[in-house]
């Protein structure tokens, strides 16, 4: 599992009261049971823990997966200046 | 039961400064929504940098200029639409009749440019003076207060706050204290003047702001657009109105509230379907009855497809007759103001036999499937409407108006 993966994990792990072994890349926010605003804080507690900012495009509360929450988290990881 | 009708309008929004200017641009489908500009664009983000503003707005033009250093345009919005709709109605507010009308007011924010102008002293700035006329320019019953004070108005006075349904509870609030004979006559409805960087980022921060346009209960719907401004409304008995020769612009038949009692944020059919039915109830009318629902319609994916499974619900096979339109894509979602702003819409369409279009229509959503009459007005008989206010918190308010008895 990389570092961001792991992290984000944790994030949604501590969010949904649920372990960590029960999140899988394919699984939905949705599937987890983390609905409604408790989906939007845990994307706002990924944007803090990491100092980015997620576009809506890439937040797809409906059909979005966990997997591609941390693609979403890596590309904007990717586009940020080393320092900044 | 004593009868209510409405004999004055007035209002204020991106759309017009008086209540006739705001109904026109309704009838023709134009859209108040642009870019903000009364907000530093440095500051502003893609993802919300639009919104319904009031604009080219001049209140000296209607306001005293010794009363406006106590006025936030929260107040200013309150008091152009109530002066309107006052002087609209003829009710002649006199020693008899000043104690026995109410001024019942829906706000969903408060005086948010004033509280955000001081607070950017305060904190950003250090400033070590707080401008004495914070407090009562910031308070959310500081309208209600106005109107009491512009037009000698000393009955039930006060603010009801429930976020995007405060107008309609308003409404609700002033109906009932004139059924119950507490009060003759009200000024009712909504006032917001929320464009401000705090209360954008805030709503930008749900995610539920669109950075396109609002397109009501279309396909790839975005979310809400912003808007302010006020509405305000005479209402007075049947009997008091005949009375005095006023013409009468539609009768207030019925008032529906519920609280889905379930999510902070996420709405309920549940809930929404229960506030019609009530509202439909009270006023003594079958489902059959209504020819045009102005539609909470935020544009935002969960309000629209839980409206119109609410519809389908109250109004079984009847809902596909319906015209069901939102008219936030013209004045936006003005919060508290919201119902009263779309009360014009309803009072526009029962006189006028014209229902209001939703704009920015792309194409069907097959989770929203009734007749949202996209694009432009429709030239049709409207015996009675309903209008819906769903607010976050889950709180519901429905109003269900009929022609001029």
């Amino acid at each position: 599992m990389s570092n961001v993966q792991q992290e984000v994990f944790e994030i949604i792990s501590k969010q949904a009261k649920i372990g960590m072994e029960t999140i899988k890349p394919e699984s939905t926010l949705k599937d987890l049971g983390v609905a409604s605003l408790d989906a939007i804080e845990v994307i706002f507690d990924i944007e803090e823990h990491f100092n980015i900012n997620l576009p809506n495009e890439e937040v797809d509360f409906e059909n979005g997966t966990v997997g591609h929450l941390t693609g979403a988290v890596e590309r904007q990881l990717a586009q940020k200046p080393a320092n900044g | 039961m004593r009868r209510i009708v409405i004999t004055g309008m007035g209002g204020i929004c991106a759309l017009g400064h008086n209540a006739s200017d705001i109904w026109q641009a309704m009838a023709e489908g134009r859209s108040g929504i642009g870019p903000v500009h009364h907000i530093d664009a440095k500051y502003l983000r893609a993802s919300a940098a639009i919104a319904a503003e009031v604009s080219d707005f001049d209140p000296l033009k209607y306001i005293d200029a010794a009363r406006l250093p106590f006025l936030d345009p929260l107040s200013q919005h309150a008091l152009v639409a109530a002066g309107e709709a006052i002087r609209q109605s003829g009710l002649p507010l006199d020693h008899e009749r000043a104690p026995r009308t109410a001024v019942v007011v829906g706000v969903g924010a408060a005086g948010e440019e004033t509280r955000e102008g001081l607070y950017q002293k305060l904190y950003g700035e250090q400033a070590s003076r707080f401008h004495p006329l914070g407090i009562v320019r910031i308070m959310s019953n500081a309208p209600a207060s106005q109107i009491s004070m512009t037009h000698g108005i000393t009955g039930p006075t006060f603010t009801v706050s429930s976020a995007c349904a405060s107008s309609n509870h308003a409404f609700a609030q002033a109906a009932l204290m004139i059924r119950a004979g507490l009060v003759d006559a009200a000024v009712a409805g909504g006032a917001e003047a929320c464009i401000t960087l705090g209360i954008l980022r805030a709503w930008e921060a749900m995610r539920v702001l669109a950075p396109d346009t609002c397109r009501p209960f279309s396909a790839n719907r975005r979310g809400l657009v912003l808007g302010e401004g006020s509405a305000m409304f005479v209402l007075e008995t049947l009997e008091s109105a005949q009375a005095r020769g006023a013409t009468i612009l539609a009768e207030l038949a019925g008032v529906g509230m519920s609280a889905d009692a379930g999510d902070i944020a996420a709405p309920s059919d549940v809930g929404a379907a229960a506030a019609m039915r009530i509202a439909l109830q009270d006023a003594g009318m079958q489902p059959a009855d209504i020819d045009y629902i102005n539609a909470h319609g935020t544009g935002t994916v969960a309000n629209d497809c839980t409206e119109t499974r609410a519809i389908h619900n109250v109004f079984g096979k009847h809902a596909r007759r319906l015209a069901v339109t939102s008219t936030k894509p013209m004045h936006g979602h003005a919060l508290g103001a919201a119902g009263a702003l779309e009360l014009i819409a309803v009072v526009g369409a029962l006189r006028n036999g014209i229902v209001p279009p939703t704009l920015n229509y792309l194409g069907p959503d097959p989770a929203c499937d009734l007749d949202y009459v996209p694009h432009e007005a429709r030239a049709m008989t409207v015996r009675a409407a309903l209008s819906n206010s769903f607010a976050f918190g889950g709180l519901n308010a429905v109003v269900a108006l009929r022609r001029a008895p």
